[in-house]
């Protein structure tokens, strides 16, 4: 059989993934912030002035890191809905540790622990229990809601020491939630792209019964990426805490649905196994983008959640298209 | 014509040194079925060893226990001469023993190379994966393979059928297999990537990796194979040289058994047509299929695993309406587009997987029998619960279902009495066309006799049955009629005396001889 | 015809036991629970109390009823919260803005919660979207419409005969308790002694083997999504009755409720088994512990805490015993 040139291959391949690049959500995404950066920037130019991007950024990057955490949940082929409440509680605990004279860095790391404890209980509970992930984080949501209010009694979090406010300070002259974002989902994406453990979140998350075959515990694997799926929930907590000078004592309404839109968008199939964290990342800025967006032309940011809604759906649908479109054609 | 003389065969090199896999004495039988008994396999490094069999002949039992899927009942497994056991799949792997089933398992998000080396990729000193490793071992072996155009970063989902299956090879040798399984890896090949199949196989012949290859096109084994075995309800029937033996010898091997009438077939007066099919298409299993089905007939459709055959029920029931072409119940042209449309028209049908198409096994005997006609025993839409009860003890009576009242949970009955509540929840339909899709696979032989009477009972009142079943004895003891389907076409028809198990035999398999229209045509 | 009879009667008699041993079981915690709250409170006990208790849990109760047909065919509607809210906005709107009678806007938010539910449906049954993503999805959407046509405006001033629907009374028991019973009695016939329920059960054992036996498995899908959506409406009507006001947020948590309350009552979340009267149960005990919580100073907020252990913990429990029972999954 004729072999072909090797110099001919690696032209092609590189012309290959460069296709696969542009085709990729990744690309989409990151194509509809500049054009809504552009457009909306076009009608009104504060828009796109720094302070506005800056504080757009700002105050959303905890999403993009619990959407990290959430992307690798998704792909592993569950959810989590309960997210929300959780960061309302365990920013409550790290400002409560900090009021209380505990020195500011346990104030940050205690959430980090306490989250990933948590998530290893559920974990355990949907991979050995076999209890599907939306019934359980469907309770834990309203048991830590409900724990949040009641514990806290409505008052908010004020008087916390100077030096606790890690979102407000800054690294290398950026701002610290915009480090942790950038920074984080580079080492999540190179995580999930290049470490076993990451293949084996792919592996279990798109066909579990190929992934035993191959040696990966299914049960161990969705442990793993319960608690790292905690560990991001604890980061995103400590950003969100650190944000005002005040904690107060609920989250912004439908939090996990801001998170979980962020993932899905991103371009993580509800049916487990595709996906990247770059995509969320890029998706949570983009809602964030359109969010703010609606101010500056004069839409009522009402609408803001029926714009989510529609996303998700879109999204869903294009991704039911595309894998109808792989396996008639495989 | 006559068995040809077994020659004396000059050994071979692969009987001169020792089997890597060989084994001996197995047995294996399943809830109602005996599906291997005593039966013996060899292969020997760099050798090709095909193995033939109808459906049901034990051929996918024993690659199963070969790949650790199963435990033999009995019989040893031995490896380089030294007896072994594999208690899962992932043992028979490290020991040596790759299958590349039908349905691949790929990770369709993973790369090629991802694929290949999944559980097993080449680590740094720090334990972290290699990726640069991966890649150019990867790549070394699909060059080993001379296979050149395939990018090792390339996502397998995106590949081609053809592809996928080199990356399955490629994975196999990643794991350093000795013997390679391949079971009908040309079924759904197009004849290219079937011709660079053969290719591949031949080197790897070159590399003494041992291959065993399941195949019904008598063509390939011929073109490949060294040698031949040839397995028959559950037994060996004979191991050969492909040498010393040819398509007929081979045939007879296959289907050569005395025909037992398991219950002699009552003559009945065949009437008008009752459902006629023209050109019936559905991408990809149906292509352009024509009958006649007239009352009183048993149609027997004969054909192997993949042929189409229950792909076209479920066309003609509406599960997955036609794409192309007419269907015709009692001469009036109808739209089957669904189920509860078939039922309309009349037609029923007996699955092939009773335990997932057929039954809902949480539920009771009383309740499945009446899940096809809830109509019938509803009182406007409300169940009558006596209706249905007589209706499920009524079904008992005549079928001679053994359970222990009608409120049992059909989960618990055996494989036989399952299947005659499935027949009794469409006879309760009162159709005037029955499709039964292997109605008596798994079954006892009492039981089986029993449905077969039924058959000729229900044929001698006027309906009309579409029999698809694997078991030639049974086709042939059954029908009127047999067509023989092959790739999603009929292929052969042949009237009731005309048919020989050899003449079916060969028309299912491509390679052999292609009987046309023999006999008084239906 | 006695040997017969004594035949189908043993298993029968089995059966029941079988059938009712959930629901026995929550009968007795719902007895233990009604004596240990009436020893904590001596207002508990009281006609006047028990009658609000039941004037407030129809709403979840309403939607409850079709969220059993939802998840014994082994689905789920997360919408239902946030099609509430959305009738109730429309409802609203139309009365206000658009300037229709009370009458004619009351119909118009029935219609768009039922046309919420078939969107669901029709996704679910023609696009094959997986319910939990299209509700979820549609869980977002409407409550972003209702949010996005309310603009954070409430709407007040309904008409004095509005407020019999969710404040009045009729014979001296509430009228949403009275809907609310009538609902239940035909869910309840209709899931146990109809085709229908029977067909429902079939698809949430064995969607293939239901659809093999000529169920029209989409059409009775699409029809319980549909449910859903209108019941959710008729809910959101009664809200706004009951509060006497319409605003974006109302409905938000009852998705929550309604799940707990159907599986608590005995329906498993992978389909095939539950009952009505389970769900009843279930309802009027979660109903019962908030009352009781409330009687006893726990504040609003933290009987969602209970709710929601309610919730996990009955899964556990009937995963447990559905495990013991051994099904054919």
């Amino acid at each position: 059989m004729a072999t072909t040139a090797p110099q001919v291959d690696t032209a092609s391949a590189a012309t290959a993934a460069l296709r696969r690049i542009v085709g990729s959500q990744e690309a989409v995404l990151f194509l509809a912030i500049c054009l809504l950066l552009v457009v909306v920037g076009g009608i009104n130019p504060r828009y796109v002035a720094e302070r506005n991007l800056e504080s757009m950024l700002l105050g959303n990057a905890y999403i993009a890191v619990a959407a990290i955490g959430m992307s690798m949940l998704i792909i592993s082929g569950n959810i989590d809905i309960s997210v929300g409440s959780l960061i309302g509680v365990l920013a409550t605990i790290s400002g409560t540790l900090a009021t209380a004279g505990y020195p500011i860095v346990v104030a940050w790391l205690v959430p980090l622990a306490l989250s990933m404890l948590y998530m290893a209980l559920v974990g355990a509970i949907v991979a050995y229990l076999r209890i599907p992930s939306i019934v359980v984080t469907l309770g834990m949501l309203s048991i830590l809601k409900g724990g949040l209010i009641s514990a806290t009694g409505g008052t908010w979090i004020s008087n916390l020491p100077a030096g606790y406010h890690l979102a407000q300070m800054q690294l290398l002259g950026l701002p610290m939630p915009v480090c942790f974002m950038v920074v984080l989902t580079a080492a999540a994406a190179l995580w999930m792209r290049y470490s076993a453990a990451g293949r084996a979140v792919y592996a279990v998350g798109g066909n579990a019964e190929a992934a035993r075959l191959a040696g990966i515990s299914r049960e161990r694997t969705l442990m793993m990426v319960f608690i790292v799926h905690g560990l991001f929930v604890g980061i995103a907590s400590v950003l969100f805490a650190t944000q005002l000078s005040i904690i107060q004592s609920t989250v912004p309404p439908n939090l996990e649905l801001s998170i979980i839109t962020a993932s899905l968008v991103g371009g993580v199939s509800i049916l487990g196994g595709t996906g990247t964290v770059i995509g969320s990342t890029l998706a949570a800025i983009l809602i964030a983008a359109i969010g703010s967006s609606l101010i500056f032309v004069n839409i009522s940011p009402y609408w803001l959640r029926a714009v989510q809604g529609i996303l998700i759906l879109l999204t869903v649908l294009a991704d039911l298209m595309r894998r109808r479109r792989r396996a008639v054609r495989g | 014509m006559s068995a040809p003389a077994l020659r004396p065969a000059p050994p071979a090199p692969w009987e001169r040194m020792q089997a890597v896999l060989e084994l001996q004495d197995i047995s294996k039988s399943f809830p109602g079925v005996q599906a291997l008994k005593g039966v013996g396999f060899d292969i020997g490094a760099g050798e090709v060893h095909a193995l033939l069999g109808e459906n049901g002949a034990g051929k996918s039992t024993l690659i199963k226990i070969m790949s650790g899927v199963h435990r033999p009942d009995a019989g040893s497994i031995r490896i380089d001469g030294r007896e072994v056991s594999f208690a899962s799949p992932l043992e028979a792997q490290r020991a040596g023993i790759a299958t590349i089933y039908q349905e691949l398992l790929l990770f369709p998000e993973l790369t090629v190379a991802e694929n290949i080396f999944l559980g097993h990729a080449p680590r740094t000193r720090f334990g972290a994966i290699d990726w640069g490793a991966m890649r150019r071992q990867a790549e070394q072996l699909l060059a080993s393979l001379d296979i050149h155009d395939l990018d090792v970063g390339k996502i397998v989902g995106t590949l081609s059928v053809g592809n996928r299956q080199r990356v399955e090879i490629a994975k196999a040798l990643s794991q350093n297999a000795r013997i390679l399984i391949m079971d009908e890896p040309t079924a759904a090949l197009s004849e290219h990537d079937a011709g660079r199949l053969f290719d591949i196989v031949r080197l790897l012949r070159q590399r003494d990796v041992g291959i065993v290859y399941i195949s019904h096109r008598l063509e390939e084994v011929f073109r490949l194979a060294d040698r031949v075995t040839v397995f028959r309800d559950g037994e060996h029937v004979a191991t050969k040289t492909v040498a010393d033996t040819d398509c007929d010898d081979l045939i007879q091997m296959m289907v050569g058994r005395r025909i037992e009438q398991l219950f002699p077939k009552l003559t009945v007066p065949i009437g008008e047509p009752v459902l006629e099919l023209k050109d019936i298409t559905r991408r990809p299993a149906t292509n352009g299929v024509s009958f006649t089905l007239r009352a009183g007939e048993i149609l027997g459709l004969a054909g192997l695993v993949g042929a189409g055959r229950s792909e076209l029920a479920q066309v003609i029931f509406g599960v997955t309406p036609a794409d192309r072409g007419e269907i015709r119940i009692a001469g009036r042209p109808v739209a089957i587009r669904s189920p509860s449309a078939a039922k309309r028209h009349g037609i029923g049908y007996v699955p092939e997987d009773r335990g997932i198409q057929g039954l809902v096994r949480a539920m009771r005997l009383r309740e499945n029998v009446s899940l096809a006609v809830l109509g019938k025993i509803a009182r406007g839409p409300f169940i009558d619960r006596g209706a249905e009860a007589r209706l499920a003890e009524d079904a008992i009576r005549r079928f001679g279902i053994r359970a222990s009242g009608i409120a049992q949970i059909v989960n618990k009955l055996s494989g036989g009495n399952q299947q005659k509540v499935v027949l009794g929840k469409w006879l309760a339909s009162e159709p005037r066309i029955l499709i039964l899709d292997e109605p008596t696979r798994g079954i006892d032989v009492s039981a089986k006799a029993e449905i077969h009477r039924l058959m000729s009972e229900l044929a001698g009142r006027g309906l009309a049955i579409l029999m698809i079943s694997s078991e030639l004895t049974e086709v042939m003891g059954m029908s009127d009629r047999i067509l023989v389907m092959r790739e999603g076409r009929i292929v052969a028809e042949f009237a009731r005396g005309a048919a020989t198990q050899e003449r079916i035999a060969a028309a299912m398999m491509s390679g052999g001889e292609i009987a046309v229209q023999v006999g008084a045509a239906g | 015809m006695t040997g017969e009879a004594r035949a189908v009667g043993q298993p029968l008699a089995r059966l029941r036991g079988l059938a009712f041993r959930h629901e026995g079981v929550l009968l007795t915690i719902l007895v233990a629970a009604l004596g240990v709250l009436a020893l904590q409170s001596d207002v508990f006990l009281t006609a006047d109390n028990l009658l609000n208790q039941g004037r407030l849990m129809a709403e979840v109760g309403l939607v409850a009823l079709p969220m059993t047909f939802v998840i014994v065919t082994g689905g789920i509607d997360l919408s239902v919260g946030s099609v509430l809210g959305l009738c109730a906005i429309v409802l609203g709107y139309s009365w206000k803005n658009l300037g229709l009678p009370l009458e004619g806007a009351i119909v118009v938010a029935l219609a768009t919660g039922t046309a919420a539910g078939f969107v669901n449906g029709w996704f679910i049954t023609r696009v094959r979207v997986p319910p939990l993503i299209m509700t979820l999805a549609t869980l977002a959407l409407y409550r972003g419409l209702a949010e996005g046509i309310s603009q954070a405006h409430s709407v007040r001033g309904y008409p004095d005969w509005f407020f019999v629907l969710g404040q009045g009374d009729v014979l001296g028991v509430p009228t949403q308790l009275w809907i609310l019973l009538l609902a239940l009695i035909l869910c309840a016939v209709a899931l146990a002694r109809t085709t229908f329920g029977r067909a429902l059960y079939a698809i949430g054992h064995n969607e293939v083997a239901a659809r093999f036996s000529g169920i029209p498995v989409d059409r009775y899908k699409l029809a319980i999504y549909t449910f859903s959506g209108f019941m959710a409406g008729l809910a959101g009507c009664i809200f706004v009755s009951r509060v006497s006001t319409t605003r974006s947020d109302m409905g938000t948590g009852l998705e929550l409720d309604a799940i707990a309350a159907v599986v608590l009552g005995g329906t498993s979340i992978f389909g095939g088994v539950g009952t009505i009267a389970g769900t009843a149960i279930g309802l009027v005990l979660i109903q019962l512990l908030k009352n009781g919580l409330a009687l006893t100073g726990v504040k609003g907020d933290a009987t969602i805490v209970v709710i929601g252990t309610v919730l996990i913990l009955s899964i556990l429990v009937t995963n447990f015993v559905q495990r013991r029972q051994e099904g054919d999954r």
